[in-house]
């Protein structure tokens, strides 16, 4: 059980002169939903195509499942939601289902009928005629429809309404919950955070980091505005530990802290603070420093 | 066989076009039959001219253009029956792997628990097998439509099928060269053009040029000279009409496989 359903050891992928992905270690854990960020291009669809043997690595490996995505058996166990989902167009969702259900080695009729009724899907309208969001749903129930051990989603809310969104966020909820791993690449930050418990940052294919969301949250620089009875100076804050930026705006003052907020606190004793507004730690400031650092 | 009867049943109406274009064709050409059999001026005609343009038709002096074998040679055996075998066969070829790998469908096949090799197999067996039946109805097509006009009369049933299986052994050759052009690379226009590059060169090498002059071992290497060598159905077939293009064809799916399995897909 303490094996690591994804374990990537020194991997690296070459196109010609372009290095997509470089010395990769990584390991992903039984029943964990994993974060996989980056910008575009940053490595992330090579990643996911070395761990299904659609692409073979130039060195280093990729485990999956204590074997290797070129093994059927292994495959198997995986359900994939690929970031485009081609889809011969005249087919039907009901002949991708049957088909795929069957190389699979057959699937439970009643799951698939829930799958359906939860996405609202007729499974007898072709493919080319649905629209981008439920082509997108066609995609999402392929993947689960074997109940798979691993879930490889590539981008998954791209083209997905808010709607939709909640309710695939609710099924991978529910599948993470019955023991279901989940690698969840994507390049915006909202579906991750609200999904992952760990996140993997990547950039130029290369590993950034690797924290947990509430340890990247900590990190995370805090804003807080303060609003006062009448108008006052910010210089008192200069140089408080922690603070990072402190503006007057007649009787409100903007605090940007990083780390814990309590010596800023102790500073603002005195100005006769009424309100004290703060904003959710917002994660985009970290990843955006992450995707910005030491610019090549 | 899963990937095998999806692709038969992706291709089932198109193939039954074809099919039906064929019988149709069969039935127009023998239906035409009575017509010529009794002008003796068709074959004075093709002696007056040049070597070239009776080879294209595929005339043999032994064989009169009135007899059926003569006339069936000229009219389909000759021109457009291994003509639509080879165009129905690079197509089927070029799409099985290439043409999916383009469209991207075939990586969503590939998540799924089969290997390359297997894709790679049913869908060859299925394209072909598509090229089997094809033929096999026009061969069918022939042998019943041809008894009310007296079209195959005088000629052996067996060279009727041996004649059929060269055709199909003909459209298999160029099909596989397609297939593994597109198993090899991931494309499929690529593998129609050179596909289709290479069965017009063989073609003109042993129509056009041979007919202009001598062209020796290279005359030997065009697969359409192992078909066109003789009448097929006065004659019957040569065993190199079968065994030949069989044997390439088996080289050209092992090298697709091959490359198939090792490279990374597009």
């Amino acid at each position: 059980m303490s094996q690591p359903v994804i374990r990537a050891v020194g991997l690296t992928k070459r196109f010609g002169a372009v290095e997509a992905l470089r010395e990769l270690d990584l390991e992903v854990e039984r029943g964990e939903v994993f974060g996989y960020l980056g910008p575009n291009g940053a490595g992330k669809t090579t990643t996911i195509r070395l761990l299904l043997d659609f692409i073979r690595p130039t060195s280093g490996r990729i485990e999956v499942l204590g074997g290797t995505g070129a093994d059927p058996r292994v495959r198997r166990r995986i359900g994939y939601l690929p970031a485009e989902l081609p889809i011969d167009p005249r087919w039907t969702a009901q002949d991708l289902i049957d088909f795929y259900g069957k190389l699979r080695g057959g699937v439970d009729p009643g799951w698939v009928e829930v799958l359906l009724g939860r996405f609202d899907l007729d499974p007898r309208r072709r493919v080319g005629e649905l629209s981008t969001g439920n082509r997108r749903k066609v995609g999402i129930v392929q993947a689960v429809i074997h109940r798979p051990e691993l879930l490889v989603l590539d981008e998954p809310s791209s083209g997905l309404d808010p709607l939709l969104q909640y309710e695939f966020q609710l099924l991978v909820r529910e599948l993470a919950g019955e023991g279901t791993t989940v690698f969840l690449s994507s390049h915006v930050l909202p579906e991750v955070e609200a999904l992952a418990g760990r996140v993997a940052i990547l950039r130029r294919g290369e590993l950034v980091t690797v924290a947990g969301v509430e340890e990247l949250r900590q990190q995370a620089r805090q804003r807080i505005e303060l609003r006062l009875a009448r108008p006052a100076d910010a210089t008192r804050f200069a140089g408080v530990p922690g603070v990072v930026e402190a503006q007057t705006d007649d009787t409100r003052i903007r605090l940007v802290v990083e780390g814990p907020v309590g010596p800023a606190l102790e500073a603002a004793v005195g100005l006769e603070v009424q309100r004290i507004v703060t904003h959710e730690a917002d994660l985009e400031d970290v990843f955006l420093s992450y995707y910005q650092e030491q610019p090549a | 066989m899963i990937v095998a009867a999806r692709l038969v049943r992706d291709r089932r109406w198109s193939t039954l076009g074809w099919a039906l274009g064929l019988v149709g064709l069969t039935l127009f050409t023998v239906a035409l039959y009575p017509s010529i059999k009794d002008q003796p001026s068709f074959d004075e005609l093709l002696a007056d001219l040049p070597d070239t343009f009776r080879s294209v038709v595929g005339y043999d002096a032994a064989v009169p253009l009135r007899s059926p074998a003569g006339y069936l040679q000229a009219r389909l055996f000759s021109t457009l029956a291994p003509l639509l075998a080879v165009v129905f066969g690079i197509g089927a070829g070029a799409r099985a792997i290439g043409g999916s790998e383009e469209a991207g469908t075939l990586e969503l096949l590939l998540a799924n628990p089969v290997t390359r090799s297997r894709v790679l197999l049913e869908r060859y067996l299925a394209s072909f097998g598509l090229l089997a039946g094809l033929i096999a109805v026009f061969g069918l097509a022939l042998l019943f439509l041809a008894q009310p006009f007296g079209a195959l009369e005088g000629v052996p049933t067996a060279n009727v099928v041996g004649a059929c299986v060269a055709v199909f052994a003909l459209g298999l050759l160029y099909g596989s060269l397609a297939f593994a052009i597109g198993a090899a690379a991931g494309r499929r226009g690529l593998a129609v053009a050179l596909a289709t590059t290479v069965a017009v060169a063989g073609y003109l090498v042993e129509t056009v040029l041979a007919a202009a002059g001598d062209l020796g071992i290279l005359r030997q290497l065009s697969p359409w000279h192992w078909y066109l060598d003789r009448n097929l159905l006065a004659e019957g077939a040569s065993p190199a009409a079968f065994l030949l293009p069989l044997a390439v064809s088996a080289v050209l799916v092992a090298t697709a496989w091959a490359l198939f399995r090792r490279r990374d897909l597009r």
